[in-house]
Formats: C-alpha cells, sequence, structure tokens
C-alpha cells in the first residue's frame, strides 16, 4: 500500500524532494480522516470541554452569565431535593432495568440460539423493536398501557384482572417504564448471540461425555465462556439505564408525582426549560462521573468473573490463592 | 394529524427564511450593479418575523391578518412563524442568538423583559391605538417597574361549562351565577353516574398553578405575600389548601374523574363525548363544543361561602424585540393587530376592546357574559409577576398540586412545598 502510495505521489508530484514528499505522504491518512477528526472536534469534544467551562458558570440563555465557580455543584448536592429525587428514581430504574435487559437478552439468544425452524424470522422480529424510533416506540406503549383503552388492560381483563391505569399510577408507572425498555434490547441479543454461537460446540460434547445435564452445561460452559459478551453488555445497559430519557419525556412527563422522573430528564428541564444551562451542565458532568466510576466498579470486579480463553494461567494462580486462605483459616 | 401540520409549517417556515436569505444577497449584488430592475418588488421588500404560539385555525387567521397588512402596506413582508408547543425553547434560543423576531406573542413577561422594548413612548398619545379603548388591568400584565412591553392581544378568564342535556337528564337546574362550592358539588354528585362512565366535574391530571389561582383567591388565599417575598403561611394557609383540597376531595368522594393524564383523554375531549356535566377553563374550548353539538352553558366560578368570587385573567400580549432592526414597522404591524378590524377577524380570542366588544353586543350574550363578569372580579396579581423566581417556586407548588389529586393531602403536599421553595427567597 505505502509503495503504491509514494509511487503515484511522486507521480503527481515529481518536483518534490524526497524529504518533502514523506512528509506530505505523513499527512495524507489524516487529510482522509480529518471530515471524521473535525467532527468530533467541533460537535463533540469542543461541546463536552464547553459543558464543563458552562457548568462553572450561571448561565441563563437570556441575561446576564456570572462565574460561580462550584456554587453550580454545591447547590445541586446541599439543597435541591429534585436532585436527590430524580438520581433515586434512576437508581431504582437502573437496579431493576439492568439485570432484566441481560437475562431477557440472553434468554432470547439462548432460544434463538436452539436452531428451530424459522429462527431467522424470530431473529428478525426480536431485533425489529430496536429499528423503530424512540418515539414511535414509545407511542405504541401509550397505547398498549393506556388504562381505559390499552390493550394490556384488556388481556389483563379477560383474566378477570382490572389492571392499573399503568402510566399514572405512582406504583406502576415505573414498572411500565422499564419494561417498555426492555423492548429495545435487540442488538444486545444479537451480542449474545453472537458470542453463543462463538463457544466452540466440543466443550459442550466434553461436558455431557462428563455427565453434565443442560442446566450444570449452561452454568459451567456457556456462562464462562459468555462471560466476555456478559461485561460488555452490562456496561452499555448501565449507560443506556442513566441516559434514558426519551422513554420518560413522551411516556410520562416524569409523572405521575415524580415516579418516572429520570436524571436525564431532570438535566433536560433544567437546560431547556428552566434555562439554567451552567446548572444542567452540572449535572451533566455529575452523571458523568457516576457513570464513570460505575463502569470502573464493573471493570475492577470483572477479573473476578469474566473469563477470557487467553488467561487460562490465571486460573490455577487464583485457585492456590483462595487455596492458601482456606489453609490459614 | 396536528403535528404533522406543523411540521410541514415548519419546513416551510425554514425554506422562506431560507430564500428570503437569497434574495436578500441579491438585494445587496443588485445593489452595487446598479438600480434593480423595475419589476423587481421583492428587491426592496422588508420582512418582518412574526413568532406566534398558536396552530390550526387560530394559526391561519393570524396568516389572514398578516395578509391583509401586507397589503395595506406595499412592500412588506410579515413573515408568521409558528412555533406551537417549541415557542419558549425557539424564543430563548433566538434571544440568546440576538436573532429573534421582530414581533412576538408574549405572556411570561418577568423572564424575558430585559429582551423586550419598552413600549410607552410608543403607546403614550397614540391615537391610533387609543389606549383607553382597552379593558383597564390589561395593561397591569404586561408592566414590569413601570415599563410597559406588550400590547395586550387576547384574554380569557376561567368560566365553568356545563351540559345542559346532562342536567336535564339527571334533573339538576342549570347552576347561576352567584352559586356556591356546596351547589357545585351537590349538582357534581347528582350528575355522577358510575355505571355510564359520567362524572360531575373533571379535573386536569396535570394542571397549571397559574389558572388555580381563581379558587385560591376566591377562599381569601394566595401563593405569595403582596410584597412577594414571603410564600410561608400564603402558599401553605388553610386558605389556599381548602381550596386545592377541593378537588383532591371531589376525586375521593366519585363525583369527578381525572382527565389528560398520559395516555387519557383530555377533560375537553370527555366533556364533548358528553361524559363529564362540568368543566373549568376559560374560552379555547367553547368553539370546539358548539362544533361537537354538545348544547354548552356557561356560569361564572363559584363562590366559597361569604367570600367574593375572584378571577384570574390569562392574557397575550405582542412584544418588540430589543434587537429588532425595524421597531417602526413592528409597530404599525402590533397597532394592526390590536386594531378593531383584526379584533373581529380574531374569534377564538375575547375582545380586548370596550369598543369591540360594545358593538358586537358579546356581554350581553348568555354564553359570552361569564367572561366578562369574571374580568371584573379578577383585580389581584398572580404570583409570576411578584417574584423573579417564581418559575422555581411554581416546580414546587405544582408537584404539590400533582400530589393532592394523586391522594395527598393538600395541606402537607404546599408545606412541603413551602419547606423545598424557601431557599428560592433568601
Amino acid at each position: 500500500m505505502a509503495q503504491t502510495y509514494r509511487q503515484t505521489a511522486g507521480n503527481n508530484a515529481a518536483s518534490f524532494t524526497l524529504g518533502r514528499r514523506r512528509r506530505w505522504g505523513g499527512a495524507v491518512p489524516y487529510l482522509f480522516i480529518f471530515p471524521w477528526i473535525f467532527g468530533f472536534l467541533v460537535f463533540t469534544l469542543g461541546p463536552l470541554l464547553f459543558s464543563l467551562v458552562i457548568s462553572f458558570f450561571d448561565w441563563p440563555i437570556v441575561g446576564q452569565v456570572h462565574f460561580i465557580g462550584l456554587g453550580n455543584y454545591a447547590s445541586m448536592f446541599t439543597d435541591d431535593p429534585l436532585f436527590w429525587k430524580s438520581f433515586g428514581v434512576t437508581l431504582k430504574f437502573a437496579a431493576l432495568f439492568v439485570p432484566l435487559n441481560i437475562v431477557v437478552a440472553l434468554g432470547l439468544a439462548i432460544l434463538l440460539n436452539q436452531g428451530t425452524r424459522g429462527s431467522a424470522i424470530f431473529r428478525t422480529a426480536f431485533y425489529l423493536p430496536s429499528v423503530i424510533s424512540g418515539v414511535a416506540l414509545a407511542m405504541i406503549w401509550s397505547w398498549v398501557y393506556s388504562g381505559d383503552y390499552g390493550i394490556l388492560n384488556y388481556f389483563l381483563s379477560i383474566i378477570g384482572v382490572q389492571g392499573p391505569d399503568w402510566l399514572n399510577d405512582t406504583k406502576w408507572s415505573l414498572v411500565a417504564m422499564v419494561v417498555a425498555s426492555l423492548w429495545g434490547q435487540g442488538s444486545m441479543m444479537l451480542v449474545f448471540l453472537a458470542g453463543l454461537k462463538g463457544i466452540p460446540k466440543d466443550l459442550y460434547e466434553s461436558a455431557s461425555i462428563d455427565g453434565a445435564g443442560a442446566i450444570r452445561q449452561f452454568f459451567s460452559v456457556t456462562i464462562p465462556m459468555l462471560s466476555p459478551t456478559i461485561l460488555f453488555n452490562l456496561i452499555t445497559s448501565i449507560i443506556a439505564a442513566f441516559q434514558q430519557l426519551t422513554l420518560a419525556l413522551l411516556l410520562t412527563g416524569g409523572g405521575p408525582m415524580k415516579a418516572t422522573y429520570f436524571y436525564a430528564m431532570y438535566m433536560y428541564e433544567n437546560a431547556f426549560k428552566y434555562y439554567k444551562m451552567g446548572y444542567s451542565a452540572a449535572n451533566a458532568w455529575f452523571m458523568f462521573l457516576i457513570v464513570l466510576a460505575l463502569t470502573f466498579l464493573v471493570f475492577k470486579s470483572s477479573e473476578a468473573w469474566v473469563f477470557y480463553e487467553g488467561e487460562m494461567k490465571r486460573k490455577p494462580q487464583k485457585k492456590s490463592k483462595s487455596g492458601g486462605k482456606v489453609k490459614s483459616a | 394529524m396536528k403535528k404533522k401540520s406543523t411540521f410541514i409549517l415548519l419546513t416551510t417556515v425554514m425554506a422562506m427564511s431560507a430564500l428570503t436569505a437569497c434574495s436578500g444577497n441579491n438585494e445587496g449584488a443588485n445593489g452595487n450593479v446598479g438600480q434593480p430592475s423595475g419589476g423587481n418588488r421583492s428587491a426592496e421588500t422588508k420582512t418582518l418575523r412574526f413568532a406566534t404560539w398558536d396552530t390550526g385555525d387560530a394559526l391561519k387567521i393570524e396568516q389572514d391578518i398578516a395578509k391583509k397588512f401586507e397589503a395595506a402596506h406595499p412592500g412588506t413582508k410579515v413573515q408568521v412563524e409558528a412555533y406551537a408547543d417549541g415557542f419558549d425553547q425557539k424564543m430563548a434560543a433566538g434571544f440568546g442568538a440576538t436573532n429573534p423576531p421582530d414581533v412576538m406573542y408574549m405572556w411570561d413577561f418577568p423572564t424575558y423583559h430585559r429582551s423586550l422594548e419598552p413600549l410607552n413612548s410608543y403607546a403614550d398619545g397614540d391615537q391610533e391605538l387609543n389606549k383607553d379603548d382597552f379593558y383597564s388591568g390589561l395593561f397591569n400584565y404586561a408592566t414590569i417597574d413601570g415599563n410597559l412591553y406588550g400590547i395586550p392581544a387576547g384574554f380569557t378568564t376561567r368560566v365553568v361549562y356545563y351540559n345542559k342535556k346532562l342536567f336535564d337528564a339527571a334533573n339538576v337546574p342549570y347552576p347561576k351565577d352567584g352559586w356556591t362550592w356546596d351547589d357545585f358539588r351537590n349538582a357534581a354528585k347528582k350528575l355522577t353516574d358510575p355505571s355510564k362512565k359520567q362524572y360531575g366535574f373533571g379535573v386536569r391530571a396535570e394542571n397549571d398553578t397559574y389558572d388555580l389561582q381563581g379558587f385560591v383567591w376566591s377562599n381569601g388565599g394566595s401563593y405569595i405575600s403582596a410584597d412577594g417575598k414571603t410564600i410561608d403561611g400564603f402558599m401553605n394557609s388553610k386558605e389556599t389548601a381548602d381550596a386545592i383540597q377541593l378537588f383532591g376531595d371531589m376525586l375521593k368522594d366519585g363525583s369527578a374523574v381525572l382527565t389528560g393524564g398520559k395516555g387519557q383523554q383530555s377533560g375537553e375531549d370527555i366533556f364533548k363525548g358528553g361524559k363529564i356535566a362540568m368543566w373549568e377553563s376559560g374560552i379555547w374550548p367553547l368553539e370546539s363544543f358548539k362544533q361537537a353539538g354538545i348544547d354548552v352553558g356557561t356560569v361564572e366560578m363559584p363562590a366559597f361561602q361569604g367570600k367574593p368570587v375572584k378571577g384570574v385573567v390569562a392574557e397575550s400580549a405582542l412584544s418588540i424585540a430589543k434587537d429588532s432592526k425595524q421597531k417602526e414597522l413592528a409597530w404599525e404591524f402590533i397597532k394592526y393587530y390590536v386594531s378593531n378590524e383584526a379584533i373581529k377577524m380574531r374569534v377564538a380570542d375575547l375582545p380586548v376592546r370596550v369598543s369591540v366588544v360594545n358593538e358586537l353586543k358579546k356581554d350581553q350574550d348568555p354564553l359570552y357574559k361569564p367572561y366578562y363578569t369574571m374580568l371584573e372580579r379578577s383585580d389581584n396579581t398572580p404570583a409570576f409577576l411578584l417574584n423573579a423566581k417564581w418559575n422555581e417556586i411554581n416546580r414546587q407548588l405544582s408537584a404539590a398540586v400533582e400530589a393532592v389529586v394523586h391522594g395527598s393531602k393538600a395541606q402537607d403536599a404546599l408545606n412541603q412545598a413551602v419547606k423545598d421553595s424557601e431557599r428560592y427567597l433568601k
């Protein structure tokens, strides 16, 4: 590649000295990725850093801008009940959503991996919700959940259960949000499916020769072999849970009585309803730090439960360590 | 459907603004070359941007008014920018980028007045405007620190709508001005029939605290002290709490139904369906009630025993942006917009001029009379004009009201709201 390139460059600009040509040649790859780099700097990194700057300001859209140092962060922690409220709602949502999301996606992936007839159709069907835009998805769910005319309550009424008004009931609206969010797990399911396909068949064969049943095989072969995929999906799930906004905005508006008032929504309202750009930026950076910390913790813990094929050597080491502990105890 | 038409409209507006930008460039280019050709009128056209939050029929009327203004002022183009639900965001963004529309609908003067042109010098002594012809008091809502920032364009007070057919069927006499909340609640109970999913009254799941002020004032309460500095003892006073508790109680005893929550029908729609007998609102739904074939009556708000009824005015005004480059033209447009001719075109608004009301005999019409009776009863100052941080306080108050319609005790919820709001009053 490089050889070909140098030739063309030489043909095009024969008058260049060798040194210049080399320097010029070094820049060309950057030229090719320049559009992306430009976009990244201007539309991602720039705003990112700028948001850090404005988080130290009292920054209304209309009116005077003041530098207030850590004032936004201070008032966030000390005297904004809504901050803690919304943070709590998001934690609750994440605690319900993340495990369920992984279980459902993994369950579907395993079912699809059985190789039953028509599995391609099922795969498409399960993935389909991920293709639908969040707004359309919210519309569909608002019909499903409608208290009087919703299809969910209709089915419940057939079995003799009077369903609640899901989106207007403080007890049920968060659960309703979790279920609606689970619907978009398609891409996660595909990642699991790819992971499952990557597990060598001979492992199962030898396990069955050793007398392991299906459940034993699942926990002793599938789960360990899939653990890197689980780690990846766990982290993306956590991030998705913390960023959940579209559904809350469109389905419940954060209500009833702030039962689904997610942190992202709190942030959004501070910025675009109350025009407190600085305060909202501070909110955003706090969320960034929380997600960062959680990701870090998950990575740390992964040493204990994630198993990479290339790391065979570490297992015996660990065993001897724990063995030592047992001895000393 | 509404969203779709809004989308089409926004796209059109976008395309239009792109096109005008082009013609603007042409103007400059032509100017350098020499005289523009005689037929090319667009080179001299001045474009006035007018922002509105209205959609549908009201928007169509506004576009017609703009066309009439264009006809009377050759060389002028009025670009009606319909921001609909995104109005506040578009405004804030426009002001922030110092590129706001020249003329705009406005109600939230405490938030925006710093970006608006004071209109005192325009309005005072302008014979054409004839300030004295406006209902007195309407200007107060657009005045901050003695500066007038908007000319009243439309207003509404709030009345009780009732479905005559349902009243007849239940053998309940029609309500009359001067009725009390006890009358109201008794009627609501008689008009409720759970087996038909029919209710006496509808309570909004999401209330605008602004609209509830009429009830609170009628019971002798208020959200905030007259000097705008204290809420403790006002927002959580017994009078305020009792007024708001009323809605919670009616929901509890089943004579009212919660409407307009997420995935629920709006109260207006249920009223149109003949399933709620009484509904409380401004002028906005009247036309649609008539179109739905409801034999609708209006009556002024009920009184709390022995206390005078108070009303709250929802007013819309027209303002000029401080950053506008054609304030004279903008002022001409506003004057036309509030002229007798234009007021008569705007049938969705209550006329702001006494002369128009007298001419059309609006205050004689039994359907319209209660709005004007309520206007006479609207002399309290709304809370948002009294405290610059009302937006923040209101966030807590709204949460409290929401808690009440979901079954909390009003007194507790309001105490909490006061506690959570105190930091904004320091």
